[in-house]
């Protein structure tokens, strides 16, 4: 009656966003398996880190592929002939399938006990972990129309999410020890803050925005997506775990402290990735 | 120098050689007859559910004085198309001569980068089971209806529209009538900040088509006073 608009759908659903939760997991433990061979503490968790980063490529690649409307023409990604380098997501799909070759040689340089082909392997391994993250963050800004996700600080927010949740898996996974647990408490903590510092930085640019950026802001910031966006990912996901991190002291942190810490850090970058990735597509539906 | 020049490719921009394919759609001769959106639906078959031109209205103003605004949509065959950009395996490109931006169904992997890409949201997703055509699940979008234009025909959406809102041609050729138009009239693209390039230059829209509104959520609320006085005028 009063208007006739068209209803769009919109382009990627939240199975993208648990691709980004996955993806930025397994990079952070890549990056944690590679820290073992500098840092000592960290060396319970060399082997479980790469067998989880492996497993989470096998989940995160199947679930990007079953995404796709065509799963089977995946390959045309690797389709020399086919290859658009302008696009983020043909050196995503490279950067994945070197990643996971060398995840696996990796793992058999592990198994095999040989020390310095390890090492090699875990430098190289991480440095493509990297690539992972950024390249989604990439996925995200190369889109300058929609709002949030143009922010060129996406690949450094992604970058940020993937090693606060990295080590807050990183933490369960190193239970009662302590010399571990004090090292990923720093980590968690400086990535957690970092993440919360990006977000500022793209709230505070988003609501000064134009029309599009005010939409996109009230979105994210009001009514369901407020509670995802604000109430789990930055109140629980930043504000509650860095609080809680900073507020027992060192030494006389429990276990039990850094590991909801870890979970609910877990919880809001799931959050966060959910709702970085919806909010502006749902702003765009109705033009 | 004239708003198809200024959007325009600077490679095609005013060279008679080069053939640039453009639509005006002169808003102010739009009736909402749909039946542009009916014959293009007639014209590839498209599914129910998505459309390759849709013509979406508001009704702006306060009763009794009110209007009806028609501001109808397709594809914009950017000169900048970031949908081409964003594709991983350059299953959507464009044509040289003419500037189409097309889709090679056979190649698109439904990853819908393009869809995200498109600031008209002019991409849509075929879905997975069709009655007589056999493409299904990979994106589509308006093509200028590159066959029939090939042809010499103009676009289905063109010749049935009633009112001749909506003319198709060369705008590098001067003598063409969107040369004319677009010479002797004030054009508007959409999302001009984009730096897309479109090449769908309309004639008359109204603002409160062309921009994001804060009211999007709120529609119903905003037709309230005129239902009121419509029902006050009529004592129901």
């Amino acid at each position: 009656m009063g208007e006739y608009v068209w209803f769009h759908d919109v382009s990627w659903h939240s199975a993208y966003a648990i691709y980004f939760f996955v993806i930025g997991i397994l990079a952070g433990l890549s990056f944690l398996s590679y820290g073992s061979w500098l840092t000592p503490a960290l060396r319970p968790l060399r082997e479980k880190a790469a067998y989880i980063s492996v497993v989470l490529l096998g989940v995160g690649g199947a679930l990007l592929i079953a995404d796709l409307s065509q799963p089977l023409r995946f390959l045309n990604t690797l389709n020399p002939f086919y290859m658009h380098f302008t696009s983020p997501l043909a050196w995503g799909a490279l950067n994945i399938t070197a990643f996971g070759i060398c995840s696996v040689l990796y793992i058999l340089a592990l198994r095999s006990g040989n020390e310095k082909r390890g090492k090699l392997l875990a430098l190289v391994t991480a440095a493509l972990a990297l690539g992972l993250p950024i390249y989604t963050g990439f996925d995200l800004s190369v889109h300058q129309s929609r709002p949030v996700w143009n922010s060129p600080v996406m690949p450094v927010l992604f970058v940020a999410l993937a090693i606060a949740s990295g080590s807050a898996v990183g933490a369960l996974l190193a239970g009662a020890n302590e010399s571990a647990q004090k090292v990923l408490r720093e980590y968690m903590l400086w990535s957690t803050a970092a993440v919360g510092v990006v977000l500022i930085a793209i709230l505070g640019t988003t609501s000064y925005g134009g029309s599009a950026e005010g939409l996109a802001f009230q979105i994210l910031t009001s009514g369901t997506m407020g509670l995802i966006f604000v109430g789990f990912g930055i109140l629980a996901g930043i504000a509650a775990p860095v609080a809680l991190m900073l507020l027992v002291p060192v030494g006389k942190q429990q276990q039990g402290v850094l590991m909801i810490s870890a979970v609910l850090i877990l919880v809001g970058s799931a959050a966060l990735r959910y709702a970085i990735l919806m909010a502006p597509q749902q702003m765009q539906t109705l033009f | 120098m004239s708003e198809a020049t200024k959007a325009s490719s600077p490679a095609t921009a005013g060279n008679p050689r080069k053939r640039r394919f453009a639509m005006v759609v002169d808003t102010r001769r739009c009736i909402g007859c749909m039946a542009c959106q009916v014959a293009c639906k007639a014209e590839y078959d498209t599914p129910l559910g998505v459309n390759r031109t849709w013509v979406p209205y508001k009704v702006t103003g306060k009763y009794p004085n009110v209007s009806r605004k028609f501001l109808p949509r397709l594809c914009n065959h950017c000169d900048n198309p970031p949908c081409v950009r964003n594709c991983p395996v350059e299953a959507t490109f464009v044509v040289e001569d003419g500037g189409f931006v097309l889709q090679r169904y056979e190649r698109c992997i439904g990853c819908r980068s393009c869809m995200a890409a498109c600031p008209y949201n002019a991409r849509f997703m075929l879905p997975s089971h069709r009655t007589y055509t056999p493409i299904t699940n990979v994106v589509d979008k308006c093509t200028f209806c590159f066959h029939r234009v090939t042809q010499n025909l103009v676009p289905a959406c063109v010749q049935t529209c009633i009112g001749r809102a909506r003319v198709f041609g060369d705008i590098n050729d001067p003598n063409s009538e969107v040369s004319y138009l677009i010479a002797k009239n004030p054009t508007q693209v959409l999302r001009p900040e984009q730096g897309t390039r479109p090449h769908v230059f309309y004639i008359g829209a109204d603002r409160n088509q062309t921009e994001f509104g804060r009211d999007a959520y709120q529609k119903i609320e905003v037709m309230e006073p005129q239902r009121s006085a419509f029902k006050l005028h009529f004592n129901i």
